[in-house]
């Protein structure tokens, strides 16, 4: 298998922006502490139109705990909230936010106190208790936001009680925060964040071309604002000008990986302690043209939210969230996937952190196989422990599994 | 804190063995005039038989209803919807078998008493059930429920969408309303229509089986019976796996002619965690000195304090959930101390104490299952909970496999010993 040692992905220009972005976020995180404005914790369930609609500041533990899996700072701080009795088998994300909560190290300090913190069921189960502790340690009030798991869809009885779920989340916002939410600021933060949306939905979609523009660790990268700045004019100009740069790449035939020979989809979580292993991939010509994660935040999920009745559309998408759904869905995105993006394989991460994601992927990969004809293979690791991921051994079984779309094509 | 007397070894003695046909027990007050010593001792054999080999009794019981079954997986499953098709109930035990098949479905970091469940179905030994119906209840069981569906390990497999928040109106509504869809569903695909007066019934003969059950916990608590742990565990299994009627009279003969013994020296403690099937491994943990007294499971006390309120309801009495018994079955599920799955949490801590002080344990041994998120993450709450309040806590990780180890053992007498040493120093 020929490799090309010299190669080296060309990062977006947009990435450097989305540098300056993510530190004006974090900056105004600690302003809005410092000058006692109410801010609230939120699992990526949750969305985050409603706050900014109500002028609490919402922040998203799982994206902070992927900056610190990207600066390889789980094993430290996973390692403090051990100390504390929580189990190193807990999700990655918990055990390393956690770290910090109770030690106050991390690549910022301590992070500070949220006014309230809300969970939604939408994910997983962890997500709860996890909540829980902080809710402990710093006494701050938690709501849940219950959101049955559905096989496929949110409606009927499913869909009436999510809307009211979101309704008593947002009374109980309003109550410990002091803030109350003002209809006409959020018909313009779901106008944004639609328009940001359609943004997103084209550079997907864009990834269908041959050769694909982008790798899969430039997508990742910019899951950020997706997930904590939609529904602002910053996230809109930021999306704009990533479609803008995708856009002209495939105009211009771009490569992100010269010599595509392997287009394959990557299912899971990334590794984001170890994003470079997608750049090393690209020296045997393989490129993930697309992934079920970054999905997640496409249009398939998270369509349109209506303006005019917001809160029962951001409930149905709630309640039927990525992970709130089951294996017939998650069959579904991946079949249709592998079709639009003309995929030679599929990498299932086996997540060790995340159970709700993984738990049916061995599943997939032999209905997959079957239906679609496409092979697939399962990678054992986690998204943010680098102590549960094998890299030689990752290596390996992705070299023979090229061999054997090889052996397929031939 | 009550401590335990030193050199303690073993579970309660005096406990009866099956067939120890020579103990005499003595009626308790207001206790059947027919019956006989015997009849307590007829009555435990058959729950520690039940409880050796569920599938066997199920069996027995298709054999001679000649009525379908229907599985279930966790104590939040009301057992009454499916009662209330004319179907036999039977919540899978976890049997801590090492002959595994799961691996080829699901990935091993599933927590092992849910891929028990799946081997189960895998090897075939489910083929008694016509049906299954889960609930979300955890991470593990979700995946479970992929591959149980999607492989069609019974003809009928449903998906309640339980509700996690367990406090509110709202929920209790939504959960009454999603079991009538989940029934509608079961009537079609069994063509077994439910009947809201086998409904009924159904709560009322489960409401008297709960009740004696806590009887039986009660009146162990208080040392006025002396069941071993591993018996008591015995008995919870056999409550979902008998007819409500056949447990219920032989319970009843379990209580009204208890096999006598003394709870002896073993140290009492208070057993924690979620469903708990294995008898094996509760003999081995009372084994190691200790006395499983009372309990905090997802199967035993937070399971059976559920009461729906049939008598109003049969009375056609009330309003609200009084007037409808689906209502009312969804509060009574709702309302039960809450397992760390759901939300509040305090509630648990709250009822694990009391379980502590009613049943003056001097610990709580919190079983952890491997890759159980919930509890993993609840453990350190519990624990300070529990320390402010001065109970020695100590946990341990296993995959509900066997026995137990050696190790464990070894790690349970230490356990023994520190509490027993603490005691002295008071
Ligand atoms: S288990 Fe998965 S869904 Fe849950 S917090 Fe971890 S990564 Fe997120
Ligand atoms: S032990 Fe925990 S993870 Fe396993 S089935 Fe029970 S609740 Fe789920």
């Amino acid at each position: 298998m020929s490799t090309r040692s010299d190669f080296r992905p060309m990062r977006l220009e947009a990435t450097e922006s989305l540098k300056s972005l993510i530190k004006t976020y974090y900056d105004d995180l600690f302003r809005t502490a410092a000058e006692g404005r109410p801010s609230v914790w939120l699992n990526v369930g949750v969305p985050c139109e409603f706050f900014y609609a109500m002028d609490v500041f919402p922040f998203y533990p799982e994206n902070y705990g992927a900056a610190c899996g990207a600066m390889k700072l789980t094993p430290k701080l996973s390692a403090i909230a051990e100390a504390h009795g929580f189990s190193a088998d807990l999700c990655s994300y918990i055990r390393t936010t956690l770290g910090t909560v109770f030690s106050g190290e991390g690549p910022y300090g301590q992070l500070p106190r949220p006014t309230v913190q809300v969970s939604a069921m939408n994910s997983c189960v962890a997500i709860m208790v996890w909540w829980r502790a902080v809710e402990r340690h710093w006494g701050v009030p938690t709501l849940v936001l219950d959101t049955p798991l559905v096989r496929e869809d949110s409606t009927g009885i499913n869909l009436d009680y999510v809307e009211s779920e979101v309704r008593r989340m947002l009374s109980w916002v309003e109550e410990h925060t002091g803030r109350t939410m003002d209809e006409e600021r959020l018909r313009e933060v779901v106008r944004l964040s639609n328009e940001g949306k359609d943004l997103w939905a084209e550079v997907l979609d864009l990834r269908r071309a041959r050769p694909c523009p982008v790798t899969a660790a430039d997508i990742f990268t910019h899951m950020f604002p997706m997930v904590a700045l939609r529904g602002t004019p910053q996230y809109v100009s930021h999306l704009r000008a990533l479609r803008d740069e995708v856009k002209a790449r495939v105009d211009e035939g771009f490569a992100a990986v010269p010599d595509e020979r392997y287009r394959l989809l990557w299912d899971n979580l990334p590794p984001w302690f170890d994003l470079r292993i997608f750049g090393e991939l690209a020296q045997m010509g393989v490129n993930f043209v697309i992934d079920t994660y970054t999905q997640a935040w496409g249009p398939r999920y998270m369509g349109p939210i209506d303006i005019d009745d917001p809160v029962r559309s951001f409930a149905g998408y709630m309640g039927a969230g990525f992970l709130n759904v089951q294996i017939g869905k998650r069959l579904e995105l991946l079949t249709e996937l592998v079709r639009d993006y003309e995929v030679d394989g599929v990498v299932f991460h086996s997540d060790r952190s995340c159970k709700p994601f993984s738990l049916v992927q061995v599943e997939l990969r032999n209905m997959l196989l079957e239906r679609a004809g496409v092979p697939g293979v399962l990678l054992e690791g986690d998204h943010n422990d680098p102590n549960l991921f094998d890299r030689e051994r990752a290596m390996g079984r992705l070299e023979s599994f090229l061999e054997v779309i090889d052996s397929g094509r031939a | 804190m009550s401590g335990g007397s030193n050199g303690s070894t073993g579970p309660p003695q005096g406990t009866p063995t099956a067939g120890s046909a020579s103990v005499a027990g003595s009626p308790t007050p207001g206790s059947p005039a027919t019956g006989s010593p015997e009849t307590g001792v007829r009555a435990l054999a058959r729950f520690r038989a039940v409880a050796a080999d569920p599938l066997a009794e199920l069996a027995a019981v298709k054999e001679r209803t000649g009525l379908m079954a229907v599985g279930y997986f966790d104590s939040y499953m009301p057992e009454e919807v499916i009662m209330a098709h004319g179907v036999l109930p039977y919540r899978v035990a976890v049997t801590g078998r090492e002959d595994l098949r799961s691996g080829e479905f699901i990935q091993g970091f599933a927590c092992p008493a849910s891929r028990d469940l799946l081997d189960q179905a895998l090897r075939g030994d489910l083929a008694l059930l016509e049906g299954a119906v889960f609930t979300r209840y955890c991470d593990s069981l979700r995946g479970v429920f992929a591959v149980w569906d999607s492989e069609k390990l019974t003809p009928y497999v449903d998906f309640v969408r339980y509700p996690t928040v367990t406090k509110t109106e709202s929920a209790v509504k939504y959960l009454a309303a999603e079991l009538r869809e989940v029934s509608a569903r079961m009537a079609a695909a069994l063509d077994a229509p439910a009947d809201e007066r086998r409904l009924l019934d159904a709560a009322a003969a489960c409401n008297r089986k709960r009740a004696l059950v806590a009887e039986l916990a009660a009146r162990r608590a208080s040392r006025d019976l002396a069941l071993s742990g591993a018996d008591y565990l015995a008995v919870l299994v056999a409550a979902t796996t008998m007819t409500p009627d056949d447990f219920t009279s032989e319970l009843s003969a379990l209580l009204a002619w208890p096999p006598p013994g003394e709870p002896g020296d073993a140290l009492p403690v208070v057993l924690s965690g979620t469903t708990f099937d294995n008898v094996a491994l509760a003999a081995s943990i009372e084994g190691a000195g200790l006395y499983l007294i009372a309990d905090d499971l997802a199967s035993g006390s937070r399971w059976y304090c559920v009461n729906v309120e049939t008598a109003r309801l049969a009375a056609g009495e009330g309003s609200g959930m009084y007037a409808d018994p689906w209502e009312a079955l969804a509060h009574a599920y709702l309302t039960r101390p809450p397992c760390s799955v759901k939300e509040p949490s305090s509630p648990r801590a709250d009822h694990l104490i009391s379980q502590v002080r009613r049943s003056g344990a001097a610990g709580v041994l919190f079983y952890l299952t491997k890759f159980c998120d919930s509890e993993q993450a609840e453990w350190p709450y519990l624990r300070d909970r529990l320390g402010a309040e001065g109970i020695p806590a100590f946990v341990v990780e296993g995959e509900q496999k066997g026995a137990g180890s050696g190790g464990l053992q070894t790690r349970l007498e230490a356990f023994r010993e520190q509490i027993e040493m603490s005691g002295d120093e008071l």
